[in-house]
């Protein structure tokens, strides 16, 4: 897996799991061991997608009849 | 008539629901002042905020006494310890204020109980900002503090006589949250008891050491021995109820003072000559206006924060002061409603503005607040009869105009509550304050007779023990100790049934070894090992705190909470001192309880009845975290059962669970000879724990948070609407088979605008009473805030949301917990 | 030497003439209020920094 921001390669075992963002989704969010950017990571692939800043979406999502993230698509 | 500019604006501020901004413009200017004056005292994701300090007058004051008096009977020490502080701490009275009486020596300070645990003192040295200026003295002053009390603090002394590996499996972090001893704790009080007055009350304490050294006057005999160990304990009780008059003499002192040499203001004048009336009557002699009967209370509960870190506030503060706001505003109409709400809103203030320094794991289970500090409102009288009055409704309005996160609300709802006091529950939670959470009387009643044999009269005089646990305010019923240090890590059980006994994550034998899943036959043999896992973790846990519990008299001794209870008076005992009496209401705190029900249906569904995958599969998917196990651990999310969509494949095990652990509930026993029942529910242990507890089958890896509820759904796996949510909570018994239930609902704002919203919630709180379901509590915040919270969060200082147990300041909690929080299914009424 | 009762803050005690209150007022970035601390009629005051001849 790649760091979006520092360009860091390892296996994504080796980016520090730190939380999802559903259960039900496969977007995590990973700490990159160089950088230590938090990155949010789709675990089906091992890809690191982008850096997670605070609001954004896919944290901060819920489900139901509203507030729904319409940038969410897991 | 046309409406007013700023009747104008404020109609735009409830369209925008900008509820600070409403509050702000729609109290007096007294209550604007006092409520921004208030320093945050609830730790911020973990850390105080700036200019917070801790106070070190105290225990210094302390220390020094306690030195003086060594060799003396731990009860006589420490109330002359405390006399010492009451007399000498520094005391403050805010402008404006007509309510006194705080737990420190300045607004920005907070007390640090050292008393608990020598080893989490140490923790104190490295918080950063809270150590008082000069820094270099401050840090020296503490390490002569913790030199001294190191070995001498009362887990210290329990440790000596704990077994071992029951002292190392509870201190390891991972099954238990809680120390067993009263250093950190809470108490019932029983205020038609204590409103006699002081004066009162050491006239009965008098009455006993008279009579009682009458009678070692007497013939010698083994009757007479017992009676020399209660001189010295109803001797602290004199002390302490003496030093308390004279502490609120101070205040009286005080408050004259700046009346007649500092103040100018005639009216400023004439508030504070009656706040130094106040204080020179209360709390020697009895109440009688409602000023009065807030100050009195309010110097209860602030000498006993003195006394300890009581973690929780158990109250019923509209049945307690109802009468005199009848009196006062009603009857004799002394006070304007106005006026009446200015002091029922100060009340909420000086209970919020209360802070104690706690240790960094107490923080991370209750992010943004100092305690779970629920007030409980409404219910009904010891004849069955509605309590609501008056100030019921007061509280709710001025709750709205404050709006502060700690006291929040529990309101015990019946069939009898009026329509207009339902009203004013539903626009506390509309207001977004995430309170009153609404309990189920008539429920609850029958569950504290069921499960501890309280009379039901004495049952219906219930309060929040904590967040969730009834407990009567009577002679006999109040319950002076946490028995909920048995808080349970309940994920556990059903972790340990996979790995033999084994924990993953601190690695160590924890739990019984019962077996190599990977050998199991059947689903039986999987949920038989889950059992004997429940019972040896709550086992350990219940032994610790009953230990804790017979030995806190001489561990830790509580000479305030004594000289209030009735029947430690009575008796010459500590408070704690469970052979006083004390019927027994304990209840085991179960963190984390869901998971167990959606591991054990996808086990079932997948392992054992569909053959999907085999058990060696799945262990070596949670062994690895499920990394690489990326498309199995959605199966396991998205096709297993879950709790909370009506689904009696998952439902049925969440109640056998529950009904193997009710059983056991009555197999173990307190101190009183009573029951141990589970109470499901977080806190914010769901956060804490989501590092502690490994992979799951329900598919959670370890780091993720747990569910946020008692028995919440996991969020967003309840996909089924609201009322299968209710329907999965009302498939078992609410009264047999556990204490309470916690669940938390997201519902939206929009929906529940306007007359519409009010009558949609009240067709939802039907059903919810006809399932027979004890608790319920709401989220009515929307995404957009939150998240617009998250990017900025100066702009949202204001922005409430319910935790779990309790409420706190949305941009307080951590990053996760926010999340966790936003995650939370919006359900949609009607 | 200058002692407390010669202070403006000190008030002495009805009760006890031994003992007073130095009341001072307080301004924190938050609040203003009244602060009150016991203290000995006849303590020495000369390294009180607050102190105001009466």
């Amino acid at each position: 897996m790649k760091c979006t921001e520092c360009a860091f390669e390892a296996p994504a075992a080796k980016f520090r799991y730190l939380y999802n963002a559903r259960i039900d989704a496969s977007i995590t969010m990973r700490q990159c061991p160089q950088c230590q950017s938090w990155l949010a990571v789709n675990e089906m692939n091992s890809e690191a997608q982008h850096l997670v800043t605070p609001g954004e979406a896919p944290w901060g999502k819920s489900s139901g009849i509203e507030g729904l993230a319409d940038d969410f698509n897991a | 008539m046309a409406k007013s500019q700023q009747a104008r604006d404020v109609d735009e501020l409830v369209k925008n629901r900008e509820w600070w901004f409403v509050a702000e413009k729609t109290r007096s200017s007294r209550l604007d002042y006092l409520r921004k004056a208030v320093w945050k005292k609830g730790a911020i994701g973990g850390n105080y905020a700036p200019g917070i300090k801790i106070d070190l007058k105290f225990p210094q004051l302390f220390t020094e006494k306690w030195k003086e008096h060594d060799g003396d009977p731990i009860m006589l020490q420490k109330a002359n310890a405390l006399a010492h502080v009451l007399d000498n701490t520094p005391i403050f009275i805010t402008d404006h204020a007509q309510l006194v009486g705080y737990v420190g020596s300045a607004p920005h300070e907070i007390v640090w109980h050292w008393q608990g645990v020598s080893m989490v003192n140490e923790e104190i040295y490295n918080e950063q900002g809270i150590i008082p200026e000069p820094e270099q003295e401050s840090l020296e002053t503490l390490a002569e503090l913790n030199d001294y009390w190191g070995g001498r603090t009362a887990v210290d002394k329990l440790a000596r006589v704990l077994d071992p590996e029951d002292a190392v499996k509870f201190m390891s972090g991972a099954i238990g949250w809680g120390t067993p001893t009263s250093a950190v704790t809470y108490s019932t009080k029983d205020f038609d008891f204590i409103f006699q007055g002081f004066e009162a009350l050491l006239a009965k304490v008098e009455q006993c050491i008279e009579d009682t050294e009458e009678k070692l006057q007497g013939e010698p005999s083994p009757e007479l021995l017992p009676l020399y160990e209660k001189i010295p304990n109803w001797e602290a009780m004199q002390i302490i109820l003496e030093a308390g008059i004279r502490y609120a003499k101070r205040y009286a002192r005080l408050a004259r003072t700046v009346a007649e040499h500092f103040e100018s203001d005639p009216k400023r004048r004439e508030e504070l000559l009656r706040v130094a009336e106040t204080c020179e009557r209360v709390p020697a002699k009895p109440p009688r206006s409602l000023q009065e009967s807030f100050q009195f209370d309010h110097f209860v509960q602030v000498i006993l924060r003195y006394e300890t870190f009581e973690g929780a506030w158990p109250h019923r503060p509209d049945y307690v002061h109802g009468p005199f706001y009848d009196q006062d505003v009603n009857v004799e109409k002394r006070l304007t409603k106005e006026e009446a709400i200015d002091l029922v809103g100060e009340h909420l203030i000086r209970t919020y503005e209360v802070g104690i320094f706690a240790p960094r794991w107490t923080r991370e289970g209750l992010q943004g607040i100092t305690g779970t500090w629920v007030w409980t409102m409404g219910g009904v009288k010891p004849d069955g009869s509605d309590a609501c009055n008056d100030l019921t409704v007061a509280y709710m309005q001025a709750a709205r105009l404050v709006r502060v996160s700690n006291p929040t609300f529990g309101f015990r709802w019946h069939p009898k509550v009026k329509d207009e006091v339902m009203r004013e529950c539903f626009e506390c939670i509309r207001h977004g304050l995430g309170y009153p959470s609404m309990r189920n009387d008539p429920v609850l009643v029958a569950n504290s007779v069921h499960w501890h044999g309280h009379p039901v009269e004495e049952a219906r005089t219930w309060v929040h023990q904590a967040c969730m646990s009834p407990c009567p305010t009577t002679k006999y019923g109040c319950q002076p100790f946490r028995m909920a240090s048995a808080t349970a890590n309940c994920a556990k059980m059903v972790e340990y049934a996979l790995h033999n006994g084994y924990d993953p994550v601190v690695n160590m034998q924890m739990g019984p070894q019962t077996g190599d899943p990977r050998e199991f036959k059947d689903f039986e043999e999987f949920f038989q090992a889950w059992v004997k896992q429940m019972e040896w973790l709550r086992n350990i846990l219940v032994r610790t705190v009953n230990l804790g519990r017979v030995k806190d008299p001489v561990f830790f001794s509580r000479p305030v909470l004594s000289s209030v209870y009735e029947r430690a008076i009575e008796t010459g005992t500590d408070a704690c001192d469970p052979t006083n009496g004390e019927r027994g209401n304990a209840w085991v705190t179960g963190f984390t309880w869901v998971e167990n029900a959606d591991s054990l249906a996808a086990v079932k569904k997948f392992i054992y009845d569909e053959k999907k995958y085999t058990m060696a599969q799945l262990m070596d998917a949670l062994n690895a975290n499920w990394d690489g196990y990326e498309e199995m651990r959605l199966d396991f999310v998205k096709n297993a059962p879950k709790w909370g969509n009506d689904d009696d494949y998952v439902d049925e095990i969440m109640v056998r669970c529950l009904r193997e652990v009710s059983r056991h509930a009555k197999e173990i026993k307190c101190p009183s000879n009573n029951n141990w029942p589970l109470l499901p529910e977080n806190v914010s242990g769901n956060i804490h724990y989501s590092s502690v507890v490994g992979a799951l089958p329900n598919g959670r890896r370890l780091g993720d948070a747990l569910y946020d509820g008692g028995i919440s759904p996991g969020p967003g796996l309840d996909r089924k609407g609201p009322t299968a949510v209710l329907k999965s909570c009302g498939k078992f018994d609410h009264v047999t088979d556990g204490r309470a239930f916690l669940l938390n609902q997201r519902l939206s704002p929009t929906q529940l605008s306007g007359e519409k919203g009010y009558q949609l919630w009240k067709a939802y709180m039907k059903t919810w009473a006809d399932l027979g379901l004890d608790h319920v509590q709401f989220n009515m915040v929307d995404d957009a805030t939150l998240r617009a919270a998250q990017k900025d969060p100066e702009k949202y200082q204001e922005v409430i949301v319910r935790v779990a147990g309790y409420s706190a300041h949305f941009v307080d909690i951590s990053r996760k917990t926010q999340d966790n929080i936003i995650q939370r299914t919006v359900q949609g009424l009607g | 030497m200058a002692t407390c009762k010669e202070c403006k803050s000190f008030f002495g005690r009805e009760d006890d003439p031994g003992q007073g209150d130095c009341v001072t007022r307080q301004v924190d970035p938050r609040q203003s209020y009244y602060r009150a601390k016991p203290v000995e009629a006849e303590k020495d005051a000369s390294k009180c920094g607050s102190f105001q001849k009466k």
